[in-house]
């Protein structure tokens, strides 16, 4: 009898948090389509994101572009099919490595601030401060946040999906002793626009599911230290997930 | 603003948090709601200034039940400052963030009246002691010069002689602005120094009430153990 109780109340806490989520996203493009803009609360946001998430980004890249590339020559050099390697490394990095990792990494880097410090003020009642003094904390804190992050992230991914095809260009040509013009011929002839604008689609829906969820964790957090570190665990946790699922649909969408 | 708040009834979950409190504040004093940690006291003040909404019963603002929360203010428990603006930002929120700059002057007499230093315009709340703190968001509340100011636990965290500056200070803004006042506080001296009229919650009910210079000479038996400081 315990044992039904127990899966009964998850399933009721599971409908009822998805029902809250999905008001959450309601309000949120209400109030997008009404908007009160906060000009230097956006643009301050914007900056943050840039400024704290550049050095992880370039990080990511480079390591994903090298390893990426010392990966290929291992399997391709067994059926003599070194040349490909550019192609593979552009191709992955683009359509898939650049976009997931990136938004992997952004929402442990960013999705958990935003929850950690969204919470926080719904710990020391900050939020309701901004209430009593007339602010729609969709206007303050989600709509800053979701668009700073949405529009960020197909500009953090253009920037791993570059830095990326350099790492592998590195260690092409100084590692495996691949020509150097003819490895970034390759790269550059095998691209479309279709690879590097299905990557930037997926950017985008990662930014906005990085900053949603987060948003949504830090202000529907339970009270105290532990509802603050849950908000921030369930918030990369929940976007990881959604990003890895979502990626799929999204590759079909492409295919 | 006269509020009559009658048969107030508020769950959280399964848990009864308010049951069947009437109260009415009267305007231009200052009303205490005095209660053990956990009794309901924030809950009743937040459903007042309708950050929160209620099962049953009613709030009359004036006589209507509609009010514009704008004529509002509250000072938090532990002041709610934002963390990632200066003083003089957090205490002229409103303007800050809506691009309007010119308002030092506002805040620099607002910080004269409610005695911060000066030297706390320009820095962040964690750089500033907790009196300070408490100082600067009754500067933030009194801001938009409201009619009514929720006061949460004024001066709890404070040391007595802090405790003493800031309920003089309250006494002093009330009645110079003629704010009405609302305070919850489990201090009885604070109590009696800043309040007109106190009611007494108990379990989410209204155990007992009357005039704040008279509560020491209270009969209620749950009353007297709360303020002797015994089991009930």
């Amino acid at each position: 009898m315990k044992s039904i109780e127990i899966i009964g109340e998850f399933f009721i806490k599971f409908f009822s948090n998805l029902g809250k989520f999905t008001l959450f996203i309601l309000f949120f493009f209400k109030y997008l389509f009404r908007p009160k803009f906060y000009t230097r609360n956006n643009f301050s946001y914007f900056v943050f994101i840039f400024i704290s998430s550049i050095p992880i980004i370039a990080l990511t890249g480079i390591f994903s572009g090298m390893v990426l590339a010392l990966q290929s020559y291992t399997g391709f050099s067994r059926f003599s099919a070194e040349s490909a390697i550019p192609n593979i490394v552009v191709l992955t990095l683009t359509r898939e490595l650049g976009p997931v990792l990136t938004g992997l990494m952004i929402s442990a880097r960013v999705g958990s601030s935003i929850a950690a410090e969204i919470a926080t003020m719904r710990v020391t009642e900050q939020i309701d401060a901004l209430k009593t003094l007339n602010t729609n904390y969709y206007n303050y804190l989600v709509t800053p946040r979701v668009l700073s992050l949405t529009f960020a992230l197909p500009i953090f991914v253009t920037l791993v999906d570059f830095i990326g095809v350099m790492g592998g260009y590195i260690v092409s040509v100084h590692r495996l002793g691949f020509n150097d013009n003819l490895y970034l011929i390759n790269t550059i002839d095998f691209l479309s626009l279709t690879d590097y604008l299905s990557g930037i689609f997926k950017a985008i829906t990662f930014g906005f599911i990085i900053s949603i969820v987060s948003c949504f964790c830090g202000l529907f957090s339970d009270k105290g230290a532990f509802g603050v570190g849950s908000a921030t665990t369930n918030a990369v946790v929940i976007s990881s997930v959604l990003i890895l699922s979502s990626n799929y649909f999204l590759t079909e969408l492409f295919f | 603003m006269k509020i009559e708040v009658k048969n107030l009834k508020k769950k959280f979950n399964k848990n009864l948090v308010l049951n069947n409190i009437s109260l009415t504040i009267h305007k231009n004093k200052s009303t205490i709601i005095l209660g053990k940690s956990g009794c309901g006291k924030s809950v009743l003040i937040k459903t007042i200034y309708k950050l929160f909404t209620y099962d049953s019963g009613s709030i009359l603002y004036d006589g209507k039940y509609e009010v514009n929360i704008d004529k509002f203010s509250m000072l938090f428990q532990y002041g709610a400052l934002f963390d990632s603006l200066k003083i003089s930002e957090n205490i002229a929120f409103t303007d800050y963030i809506n691009n309007k700059m010119n308002f030092d002057k506002k805040v620099f007499s607002l910080m004269n009246d409610v005695g911060l230093d000066k030297s706390a315009f320009s820095k962040y709340p964690s750089e500033i002691s907790g009196g300070m703190k408490k100082r600067a968001a009754l500067a933030r509340a009194l801001y938009k010069n409201p009619k009514v100011i929720f006061l949460d636990e004024p001066t709890t965290g404070l040391d007595p002689i802090n405790s003493d500056k800031i309920n003089e200070l309250i006494i002093k803004v009330i009645r110079k602005r003629k704010i009405t006042a609302v305070s919850i506080t489990h201090d009885i001296k604070s109590a009696i120094k800043t309040g007109d009229k106190y009611y007494f919650i108990h379990n989410g009910v209204i155990e007992d009430e009357g005039d704040c210079k008279k509560i020491l000479k209270s009969k209620n038996k749950v009353f007297k153990t709360f303020v002797t400081g015994g089991k009930y």
